[in-house]
C-alpha cells in the first residue's frame, strides 16, 4: 500500500512540492495496465513485472523476544521504472531499486533508506534458480523459486537482523482475485499478500519469533487526484484470523475504504466501503527533528459491522517515524477489543500526514 | 574662542569637495591597491577551501581509493562484489579527458549518484526531480559549470562536440557540489560517450576501522586501497604557487600605497594654509592630529569595501584560469563559485588602515612641526628633500646589505620573496638619490649653455620631492614587468625546447587492452612503425612524496635524447650511455635533487617487491611541470623486481608523418585493441601542454599589466599634483612672457630625464629579479631550474609603452594647465 511513496519518490526526489502531485497526474501511457481478469502465476509473479511502473515486495513481522518483549521489523523493496520504454539490464536501465527497513525494538526505532540503479547487479529480484531479492547487502533468499522457506538479511546501523521465513498457505488475492481497484475513476493495483508467516531467527544473536506478513503489489496508474494519503493496517488476531484494511483519504471526506478478512482456514472475505467503519480515536504529536512535530491519529477504533467485530487499535509505542525521501509513520501497532483486553498485533501506516 | 571640532572636521574635509582629482587619486591608489591585494587573498583562500575539501569528492567523504594494481581499470562485477558485501561505502568514478574541436581539454567526471554514500537528495542545491532524472537517463546530461559553459560557449541543450566527433550528452549549466571545473555526468552517459565498462577507480567514503580490515581481506589482489592524503599532499605541492601569488599581490598593494602615499602628502600640503588658519583660530595640534586620524579611519573604510568589491571581481575573472592550472597541474578541483569570507575584509581594512597610516605618518610629523614656520615652499621643500633623500639612501643601503646577507640562506619561497621585497625596495629608494645625482650631472654638464637649459634643470630640482614617490613606483613596477616577463619568458622557452625532445613520438598511445606483441608484430607493422617505445611504472612514496618509478627502453629514440641537467659523465651522451649499459644506475628528475636534496653519485635504497635495492643516481633529468619525484630505469629492471607494475603506454615513432601512414598505424592499434580516444597525436599532445602552459601564467600576466596600470596612474596623479601646486609659478612665468609650449617642455623635460633613470635602472633590476626568480625561487619553489633567457626587445617595448603613458599624461597635463591658467592670471593680477 505504498503507491504514493513510491511515486512521491520518483517524481521528487529533491522535495516534496506541490509540483510532485502535478508529475502524479502525468500520463502513464505506455506502461502495461491494470485491468480486471488477472490469473496469478506463481512463481513467475513473484518475480519482476517489468511493463509496470511500480512494484514492491514488502514484508512486516511482530515478533517477541525470549523475555516476552514486542519487536517489529520492516523489509520493503521497490522497483521504479523511470520510463515506459523498458531497458532491464546494464548501466542505461531504467529501473530504479529502493529499499526502507525498519527496527522496532524495545529500546526505540530504527530505519534506514537505500537506492540503487537497476541492470548492474547491484540490487534486484530474480527468479532464475531461486528467488532473490536484494539491494546491496539486504537480501531476500528463497531456498527455491517460491518466496518460501528464505532467508531475510538486512542491517540498520549495528543491528543485524538474520531470519527464516516459512510459510505453507495459500496466498490470498485481494479484492477481485487480485484485482484491487483504488478509486472510482479506475486506479488499481494487481495485488496479493501472504498473511501466515512464521518467523524465527535473530537481531544481532538475539533469538526473537513471531508472524510476518508480506504483500506483493504492482501497478502503473497514480492514485485519482483528489487522494492526498492513507491509513493501512495489518494485524494477526489472536483467534488466527488476519486483516488487512485500508482508507485511502480523501479531500470531500469521501474516502475509499477497502480490506480481506481472512480466517484462520484461510478463506477470505473482501471487505469494501460499507463494510468498514474506520475512526480515529486519539491523535497524538510526535518528534521528527529537533524543531519539528507532527500530530498523527495514532489509536483507532475499527469496526466490521457485518462481522459485529471492533478493534481498537494502538502502537507500540509512539515513536516510529520514518524519516526518509518521503516521510511516513509506520509501525508495530496493538489490537485490543471492547473491553480492552489484547487480542492481536501488527502493523500500521499512516502516509500524506504533514507538519504544521 | 576654540573652534568647535565640527567646524575644524568640516574645514579639513572640504579639501576633497574642492580637489576632486586628489580624491579620485587617493581613492584609485586605495581602491587598486587593496583590489588587487585581496583578488589574490580570495583566490588561495578558495583554492585552500578546496584543498581541505579534497578528502571528499563531490561533496562525499572519500578516505580511501581503491585502484588497480596494474594500472587497468576496475571492473564493475568487483565493484557490484564490495557493494553486495555491504560496503555501501564504496562509490564508483569515471574519470577522463577529451578535448574539444579547438584542443581545449575538458575533464569528464561520473559517478552513480544513487550510490553515493550520503543520500543524494541531501547533496543537491536547488536541484530539481527533472534534473535528476534526466540525469540519469537517455540522453543524460552533461552538468557543465556556469565559467565552463561560457568559455566552451555553450548553451542549455546544447551537445559539445569533441575533437574525434563524438558529442557530449545535452548541456545542462549547473554544478554540483566540488565539481569544480569538471563536466559531471552520469556512468551510464560516460560509458556511452567513452565506449568503455570499467571504472577509473572507486572511492571508500567513512569507514571504520573493523570494516577497513574486512575491506582489506576482501580486496582481490588486483586492486589495491590508498588512503586518501591528497588533502595534504595538495596543500604542500601548491603552497608555492600561492606564495608567489601572495608575493605579486603585495607588490601590487605597495605601488597602490605609493599612489596614497603621494594622495595623502599632497593633501597635507595644500592644507597647510587651512592648518595654520585653524591652529591660530585656536585649535590644539592635537585637534587637528584627531581631525586626520577621523579622515584617515574613513578613507581606510572607504577604501577597504570597494577594494574588496573590486578585488572579488578581479578575482572572478581570474579564478577560473588558475582552477585550470591546479587542476592540469595537481589533480586539484578548485570550485569556481567564490566563496565570500568576513576575515578578508578585516584583513583589508587592517592593512588599508596601517597603510595609510604609514604614508600620513611622514608628512604628518613634517606638516605639523612646521605649522608655525612662515610658508617659504620651494627653499624649504628643497631642504627637507635633500633630508629625506638622504634617509631613503641611507635606508636603501641598509636594505641591499640585509638582503645581500640573505641570499645564500634562502631555503623557501618566503625567505626568497622576503630577500625579493627588500632588494626592490632598496633600490627604489635609492632611486630619488640616483635622479637627483642626474640632475647634478645634467646641470654640470650644461653649466655654460644658455639659460634655458640651467631652467629646465633648476625646474627638474622643483619637481623632484612631488615626482619621486611616483618615480618609485614606477621603478617597481617595471621591474616588476621585466622580471616576471623574463621568467615566463625563459620558462615558455625552455618549456617547447623541452616537448620538443621529450615527445618526439608521432603517436602516444595509452589503454589498458592493447595487445602489444600484436601491435608491434614486426610483419604487420613493418609498413608504417619505424621505432616505438613501450613504458611501464610503479607509483609509490619516496621521502614523503608521491613517486613514480619508470621502466623505460634506454635505447628508444627519447631515452637516447633525455634532456639531462645534470650528468656524472662526461657528456650527457655518455652519462645516457652509462645509464643503459651499467647495473643499479638510474636517472631522477631534478625536483629529487632540488627538493630531496640528493646529489649526484649518492645511492638510495628503493622498496621492491624482491627487497631494498640500491641505486647511483648519474644523472638529474628536466622534468617539468611535475609536482611528484620520478625515477627513471631501464624497463627490464622494473620487469625484475616489481611484479604488480602498470602500463604507462607507449610511444609510436611513423617511417613517415603523413596521412597515409597515420591511417596505417590507426588501423593497426584498432586491431591491436584500441579505442578512438585511447591515442593522441603529438601535435595535440603538445598544444595541450602549452595549453596549459599559457594558462597558467595567465594569471602573472594579469597582475603584472595592472600593476603597471596603477603605476601609470601614480604618475598621472603626482603631474597633476605637481600643475596644481606650482599653478600660481606657472602664471608668473606666463607673465614674464614664457610660451605655453616652452612652459610644457620645461616641465617635460625633467620628467623624462627621471623616467629616463627609472628605466634604466629598471633594466639592470628587472634582471636581477628574474635571475632570483629563475635561479633560487622557481628552484626552492617547484625543483626544477632552466636556464635564463635575457632579451631586450621587452625592456625596449616597455620604455615605449612608459613613453606613450607620459606624453598621455603631459597631454592632460597641459590641457588642465590651459584651462586653469586664466584664472590663475587673474589671482595673480589680485596678488599683485
Amino acid at each position: 500500500m505504498k503507491i504514493l511513496l513510491v511515486f512521491l519518490y520518483l517524481v521528487a526526489p529533491i522535495a516534496i512540492s506541490a509540483d510532485s502531485f502535478e508529475i502524479l497526474r502525468n500520463d502513464v501511457e505506455g506502461f502495461a495496465k491494470v485491468v480486471p481478469g488477472k490469473l496469478f502465476d506463481f512463481p513467475a509473479d513473484h518475480g519482476p513485472h517489468f511493463d509496470y511502473r511500480i512494484e514492491w515486495w514488502y514484508l512486516t513481522a511482530n515478533l517477541k523476544d525470549q523475555q516476552g518483549n514486542q519487536w517489529g521489523i520492516q523489509w520493503t523493496l521497490f522497483r521504479n521504472a523511470l520510463s515506459a520504454k523498458s531497458s532491464e539490464s546494464g548501466w542505461s536501465s531504467n529501473q530504479l531499486w529502493m529499499a526502507h527497513a525498519a527496527i522496532s525494538a524495545p529500546d526505540g526505532h530504527s530505519f534506514e533508506q537505500r537506492f540503487a540503479r537497476g541492470g548492474i547487479g547491484q540490487a534486484g529480484v530474480n527468479l532464475d534458480n531461486q528467488f532473490e531479492a536484494w539491494i546491496d547487502d539486504w537480501v531476500w533468499r528463497s531456498d527455491g523459486k517460491s518466496l518460501f522457506p528464505a532467508q531475510l538479511k538486512f542491517r540498520i546501523a549495528d543491528r543485524q537482523v538474520d531470519m527464516r521465513l516459512s510459510s505453507n498457505a495459500d496466498w490470498v488475492l485481494h479484492d477481485d482475485k487480485g484485482y484491487s481497484q483504488k478509486s472510482e475513476q479506475g486506479q488499481a493495483s494487481y495485488y496479493y499478500s501472504q498473511p501466515k508467516i512464521e518467523i524465527v531467527g535473530t537481531i544481532n544473536g538475539q533469538p526473537l519469533s513471531g508472524s510476518a506478513w508480506l504483500d506483493r503489489e504492482w501497478s502503473s496508474q497514480p492514485l485519482a487526484q483528489n487522494q492526498r494519503g492513507w491509513d493501512w493496517f495489518s494485524l494477526h488476531l489472536s483467534d488466527g484470523n488476519k486483516l488487512m484494511l485500508y482508507r485511502l483519504r480523501h479531500e470531500d471526506g469521501n474516502h475509499w475504504l477497502s480490506g480481506s478478512w481472512v480466517d484462520a482456514n484461510g478463506n477470505l472475505t473482501p471487505l469494501s466501503n460499507d463494510d468498514i467503519r474506520l475512526s480515529e480515536k486519539n491523535t497524538r504529536s510526535i518528534k521528527i527533528d529537533d524543531e519539528t512535530e507532527i500530530t498523527l491519529p495514532l489509536d483507532w477504533l475499527i469496526e466490521l459491522p457485518e462481522m459485529n467485530r471492533q478493534f481498537i487499535v494502538k502502537p507500540l509505542y509512539d515513536q516510529q517515524w520514518m524519516e526518509t525521501s518521503f516521510p511516513y509513520w509506520e509501525g508495530v501497532v496493538l489490537v485490543e477489543d471492547e473491553s480492552g483486553m489484547r487480542v492481536g498485533e501488527g502493523y500500521m501506516e499512516l502516509t500524506g500526514y504533514q507538519p504544521p | 574662542m576654540q573652534p568647535s571640532s565640527v567646524l575644524v572636521l568640516k574645514a579639513v574635509f572640504s579639501h576633497y569637495w574642492r580637489h576632486g582629482w586628489q580624491t579620485l587619486f587617493l581613492l584609485v591608489g586605495l581602491i587598486a591597491g587593496v583590489g588587487l591585494w585581496s583578488a589574490v587573498q580570495i583566490i588561495n583562500q578558495q583554492a585552500r577551501l578546496s584543498y581541505e575539501q579534497a578528502d571528499s569528492l563531490l561533496g562525499v567523504q572519500a578516505s580511501y581509493w581503491i585502484h588497480s594494481r596494474t594500472g587497468k581499470a576496475i571492473e564493475v562485477d568487483d565493484y557490484i562484489h564490495l557493494r553486495r558485501a555491504g560496503f555501501r561505502q564504496i562509490f564508483p568514478v569515471v574519470e577522463a579527458e577529451v578535448s574539444t574541436q579547438q584542443g581545449q581539454p575538458i575533464s569528464i567526471i561520473a559517478t552513480d549518484l544513487f550510490a553515493l554514500p550520503n543520500n543524494l537528495l541531501d547533496s543537491g542545491e536547488g536541484d530539481t526531480a527533472s534534473d535528476w532524472l534526466s540525469f540519469v537517463q537517455p540522453p543524460y546530461r552533461a552538468w557543465v559549470p556556469r565559467q565552463l559553459a561560457e568559455e566552451l560557449e555553450l548553451q542549455p541543450e546544447d551537445q559539445l562536440l569533441l575533437r574525434d566527433g563524438r558529442r557530449f550528452p545535452p548541456a545542462l549549466i549547473k554544478s554540483h557540489s566540488q565539481q569544480g571545473r569538471q563536466v559531471l555526468m552520469d556512468i551510464a552517459a560516460a560509458f556511452a560517450l567513452l565506449n568503455r565498462e570499467t571504472f577509473s577507480y572507486l572511492v571508500v567514503g567513512n569507514i571504520e576501522a573493523d570494516q577497513l580490515s574486512q575491506l582489506e581481506s576482501l580486496l582481490p589482489d588486483r586492486l589495491e586501497l590508498i588512503e586518501n592524503q591528497q588533502h595534504l599532499d595538495l596543500q604542500e605541492l601548491t603552497q608555492s604557487l600561492h606564495t608567489h601569488l601572495s608575493a605579486m599581490s603585495l607588490l601590487s598593494f605597495a605601488v597602490g600605497l605609493f599612489i596614497v602615499f603621494n594622495a595623502v602628502r599632497f593633501s597635507l600640503w595644500y592644507r597647510r594654509p587651512t592648518f595654520m588658519n585653524l591652529r591660530l583660530m585656536g585649535a590644539s595640534s592635537s585637534l587637528l592630529l584627531s581631525a586626520v586620524l577621523i579622515e584617515t579611519l574613513l578613507w581606510s573604510f572607504v577604501g577597504a569595501g570597494a577594494g574588496i568589491v573590486v578585488g572579488l571581481q578581479i578575482g572572478k575573472v581570474l579564478l577560473p584560469g588558475l582552477g585550470a592550472s591546479l587542476h592540469s597541474l595537481y589533480d586539484a578541483t578548485v570550485d569556481t563559485q567564490l566563496i565570500w569570507q568576513f576575515d578578508t575584509l578585516l584583513k583589508a581594512w587592517g592593512i588599508t588602515l596601517l597603510g595609510l597610516l604609514w604614508a600620513l605618518t611622514w608628512p604628518l610629523y613634517q606638516q605639523l612641526k612646521r605649522n608655525s614656520l612662515p610658508a617659504n615652499l620651494i627653499s624649504r621643500a628643497s631642504l627637507d628633500e635633500r633630508q629625506s633623500r638622504h634617509y631613503l639612501a641611507l635606508s636603501s643601503l641598509a636594505l641591499i646589505g640585509v638582503s645581500i646577507f640573505l641570499y645564500p640562506r634562502i631555503d623557501d619561497a618566503i625567505s626568497g620573496f622576503l630577500l625579493l621585497g627588500l632588494l626592490l625596495f632598496g633600490a627604489a629608494w635609492l632611486l630619488p638619490t640616483l635622479l637627483a645625482f642626474t640632475l647634478r650631472l645634467v646641470s654640470h654638464l650644461t653649466a655654460d649653455r644658455q639659460l634655458i637649459a640651467r631652467w629646465l634643470i633648476g625646474d627638474g630640482w622643483a619637481q623632484l620631492p612631488a615626482l619621486r614617490t611616483a618615480m618609485m613606483a614606477l621603478l617597481l613596477a617595471m621591474t616588476a614587468n621585466l622580471g616576471v616577463g623574463t621568467l615566463v619568458d625563459s620558462f615558455r622557452s625552455a618549456f617547447v625546447g623541452w616537448l620538443e625532445v621529450r615527445q618526439s613520438a608521432d603517436i602516444y598511445l595509452r589503454s589498458s587492452k592493447i595487445d602489444y606483441d600484436r601491435l608491434l608484430d614486426p610483419q604487420d607493422s613493418s609498413t608504417w612503425l619505424a621505432d616505438s617505445h613501450r613504458r611501464i611504472g610503479v607509483t609509490s612514496r619516496w621521502q614523503g612524496r608521491q613517486t613514480l618509478i619508470r621502466g623505460v627502453d634506454t635505447g628508444a629514440p627519447d631515452s637516447l635524447k633525455l634532456p639531462l641537467a645534470q650528468w656524472s659523465g662526461i657528456t650527457p651522451e655518455a652519462t645516457l650511455k652509462q645509464w643503459q649499459s651499467e647495473e643499479n644506475t638510474l636517472l631522477a628528475n631534478e625536483q629529487v635533487h632540488y627538493l630531496a636534496g640528493l646529489q649526484l653519485g649518492e645511492t638510495i635504497q628503493l622498496q621492491t617487491d624482491k627487497g631494498l635495492i640500491d641505486y647511483r643516481v648519474i644523472g638529474f633529468f628536466y622534468d617539468y611541470g611535475n609536482p611528484n619525484f620520478q625515477f627513471y630505469l631501464p624497463y627490464d629492471e622494473v620487469v625484475n623486481y616489481w611484479t604488480q607494475y602498470h602500463s604507462r603506454g607507449i610511444a609510436l615513432w611513423l617511417k613517415k608523418n603523413d596521412e597515409a601512414t597515420q591511417l596505417l598505424a590507426e588501423k593497426a592499434m584498432r586491431e591491436a585493441g584500441a579505442e578512438t580516444g585511447d591515442w593522441i597525436l603529438q601535435s595535440q599532445v603538445r598544444k595541450l601542454s602549452l595549453n596549459i602552459f599559457e594558462r597558467t601564467f595567465t594569471i602573472t600576466a594579469a597582475m603584472n599589466a595592472l600593476t603597471m596600470i596603477v603605476a601609470a596612474i601614480a604618475l598621472l596623479a603626482s603631474l597633476l599634483a605637481i600643475l596644481q601646486e606650482r599653478l600660481p609659478q606657472f602664471a608668473q612665468w606666463r607673465a614674464l612672457g614664457v610660451r605655453s609650449r616652452e612652459q610644457m617642455m620645461i616641465i617635460a623635460c625633467p620628467i623624462l630625464i627621471f623616467v629616463l633613470v627609472a628605466w634604466l635602472l629598471a633594466i639592470p633590476l628587472g634582471a636581477v629579479l628574474s635571475w632570483i626568480l629563475i635561479h633560487k625561487l622557481n628552484i626552492v619553489s617547484f625543483g626544477w631550474s632552466m636556464p635564463m633567457r635575457w632579451d631586450m626587445l621587452p625592456a625596449i617595448q616597455l620604455g615605449g609603452v612608459i613613453l606613450l603613458v607620459v606624453a598621455a599624461t603631459l597631454m592632460l597635463a597641459s590641457w588642465q594647465l590651459r584651462r586653469r591658467m586664466p584664472n590663475a592670471l587673474a589671482q595673480l593680477g589680485e596678488l599683485a
